[in-house]
């Protein structure tokens, strides 16, 4: 254990710190789940691909810089400390990219990968359907060969980024008269195949950040399948363990939120609750926990381990204190917690991240799934019974 | 920076754990309680394990190891209940001591001949003393009136905090293994009461709660090994963190033993009521939320993601 930075990563924090700077754009993009904002998303996406910052730990033949897992922490920290935007492309460099990285052929990172990087196709994930939600093993959507394509039919939804994004992923049904985690495939598709129709779905908030996707008779070339036929579910858990792990919520997200809570508990000490000033100290506490968290499970990778059913763990703790955070926000604001503009003209960044924050204990995996994971794989308590 | 720590620390506690796993299980707290708390024989396998010299510096007869690893013990001490003073002597004196230039004593205290223990001004009472007895909810525990001439010291303190902190960590992490090992066996309904989800998520809670304290002790350690100056800062967050961890676990592990748990006959009681006594001592809650709230709302200490380690 050694809590120091050594000079070269102190200076790599500078380069960052210097690029952001001098990058960042001047306004507060629109939020991403519009379409406005999506579009400035995907360039604010192309400007971190100019200056090689796509996804630092891929390899340099992919866009990347070929950094380790301290220095990705290091860029997150400056990333969100600097107030940079959300990565519109997070489906694609956090969740689908390193599960290609795992499981695809020379020539799919080649395809993939790097366009990924760069900003240049943006990427929608197709999990749920109508009736496989938190019980994701009951997919219907079927995907038959037809000799060197898969013909889709059948219908995904709560697919975030799919109204703008151009290529989706998901997993679909190969094997004819399969059951649950057996006969499915993971499928790659780009969204403007004939066949495949986007209804967007409007969010709490009002945009449309997920939409329902309907495949008729959608052909998608054979070579867009990750892994072997029939070897779905075990990618697919893979892409979850990045989900609800290490890659998807860096710490520093939450960190740069736990500043501004303080910054603005200071400025409405005075009529705050008395249970507020705690829960703005355990926004700070809670949010370094995490940090510590991360930079230990980042350790452990690079000493050769891997995280496994820890990620539920992860998963419930960093959703439930993001919200726990919007909501403190949320009663310091008091009147002006509805307010979709202050009276200055500024957006009321607070409302828009509470409500995005209910999202986080229902999606990747609803807290419920991940308490259970946590009980029987980790705990080892018994999986009978339903009640 | 590497947030890990090295397996060979990992395995002298481990040593440990597996040494008081075989010679101090609850059959023998409870032949402590019903005869005199303390046991010679206990303390002289501590002794031959070399456990009280463990920060004593070699020349003086001891390891010479540091805090991580005196936390890794004391974690272990927590889980297996230890009743002796261990903790208090070797891993909160004898650093303080050796910091303060005191060194008369230490060949003696790692050798297990003298066993100091700590007088804190912020506990009001002392713990394996020399003075009138006080009597703890903790049937193991030896509590004893301060002596006046308590000491105030702020490493001292911090000391005690990091310890009892370390021993809460491992009091949750042993009452959440007798919880999940008591649901797997105790059937309701025709099947084991640890397979209803509203027994397997008040468990998975203390998982979590667990899962996001120890990497705060480890911090903590490290800072106060390293003298950061923003080391008691992190204590606080640290004994905070695994306070909230234990009392959760103690009244989800009660609750999952139902009528078993309020007994006097169920081992969980033990572990409980050392929680409820080292939650308290060398600060409780509101000492440490009072100096995390100095620091933060206050504004003292940097905040933000590029001050992680701050």
């Amino acid at each position: 254990m050694q809590l120091h930075y050594t000079e070269k990563q102190q200076a790599f924090r500078l380069e960052v710190r210097e690029w952001l700077a001098a990058n960042l754009p001047e306004k507060p993009l629109l939020t991403l789940e519009g379409e406005e904002g999506y579009h400035q998303h995907v360039g604010w996406e192309r400007k971190l691909a100019e200056g090689n910052w796509g996804m630092v730990t891929w390899p340099e033949s992919y866009g990347g810089r070929g950094l380790d897992l301290i220095e990705w922490l290091i860029f997150e920290e400056e990333y969100w400390g600097a107030g940079s935007p959300l990565r519109v492309n997070q489906n694609g460099i956090f969740l689908l990219g390193p599960t290609i990285m795992e499981y695809g052929t020379d020539e799919q990172k080649e395809r993939f990968l790097t366009p990924m990087a760069a900003g240049e196709k943006i990427w929608a994930q197709a999990w749920s359907e109508p009736g496989a939600g938190s019980d994701m093993a009951a997919i219907k959507t079927t995907a038959y060969r037809d000799g060197d394509h898969y013909v889709i039919n059948g219908q995904k939804t709560w697919s975030s980024r799919a109204s703008f994004a151009d290529w989706g992923f998901g997993l679909f049904r190969t094997e004819e008269g399969s059951q649950r985690h057996k006969g499915l495939s993971f499928i790659l598709f780009d969204l403007d195949t004939p066949g495949v129709t986007r209804r967007p779905i409007r969010q709490l908030h009002g945009n449309p950040g997920f939409a329902e996707l309907f495949f008729d008779d959608v052909r998608v070339p054979v070579e867009n399948r990750l892994a072997g036929e029939g070897e779905g579910w075990k990618v697919a858990m893979a892409t979850a363990g990045f989900e609800r792990g290490l890659m998807l919520r860096s710490p520093g997200r939450f960190q740069a939120a736990a500043k501004r809570l303080v910054e603005l508990f200071r400025k409405h000490e005075a009529d705050a609750a008395p249970s507020t000033r705690e829960a703005v100290a355990k926004a700070w506490m809670d949010t370094q926990a995490y940090a510590y968290n991360t930079y230990s499970v980042a350790a452990k990778i690079m000493a050769g381990g891997s995280i496994g059913a820890e990620a539920s763990l992860n998963k419930i703790f960093w959703s439930e204190l993001d919200r726990s955070m919007h909501r403190a926000a949320m009663q310091l604001l008091g009147a002006a917690a509805e307010l979709q503009h202050f009276a200055d003209g500024s957006a009321n960044d607070w409302l828009e991240g509470y409500i995005f924050s209910l999202s986080g204990p229902i999606y990747a995996g609803s807290n419920e799934i991940q308490r259970n994971i946590t009980a029987e794989r980790l705990l080892g308590m018994p999986r009978v019974g339903k009640g | 920076m590497d947030f890990l720590i090295a397996p060979e620390r990992l395995e002298l506690a481990e040593a440990v754990r597996e040494f008081l796993e075989g010679t101090h299980g609850p059959e023998v707290l409870r032949r402590l309680d019903e005869g005199e708390n303390r046991d010679s024989a206990i303390w002289q396998g501590l002794v031959e394990m070399g456990l009280p010299g463990l920060l004593v510096p070699e020349d003086q007869g001891g390891l010479g190891m540091g805090l991580i690893d005196a936390v890794l013990i004391a974690r272990e001490c927590g889980r297996a209940c230890l009743a002796e003073p261990l903790v208090e002597s070797a891993f909160v004196m004898v650093p303080w001591l050796a910091a303060r230039g005191e060194t008369a004593q230490l060949g003696g205290i790692a050798a297990g001949e003298v066993r100091p223990v700590p007088a804190h001004k912020i506990n009001g009472w002392q713990a394996d003393g020399e003075g009138a007895a006080l009597d703890s909810v903790d049937p193991l525990r030896n509590l004893t009136q301060a002596p006046d001439d308590a000491s105030d010291d702020a490493h001292l303190l911090d000391l005690g905090a990091l310890m009892a902190t370390a021993q809460l960590v491992g009091l949750a992490e042993a009452m959440l293994d007798q919880a999940v090992e008591y649901s797997k066996i105790r059937e309701q309904f025709g099947q084991p009461v640890g397979g209803f989800q509203a027994i397997k998520h008040k468990l998975a809670d203390v998982a979590v709660a667990l899962e996001f304290a120890r990497p705060v002790l480890w911090r903590a350690a490290q800072a106060l090994e390293d003298k950061a100056s923003s080391a008691s800062l992190h204590v606080s967050h640290a004994k905070i963190a695994a306070s909230d961890a234990a009392y959760l676990a103690a009244e989800s592990a009660i609750q999952v033993h139902g009528a078993m748990g309020y007994t006097y006959e169920v081992d969980l009681h033990f572990w409980m009521k050392r929680a409820w006594a080292l939650s308290g001592a060398w600060g409780g809650r509101g000492f440490h939320t009072r100096r995390i709230d100095t620091a933060i709302i206050g504004g003292a200490h940097p905040i933000g993601p590029e001050n992680t380690f701050a």
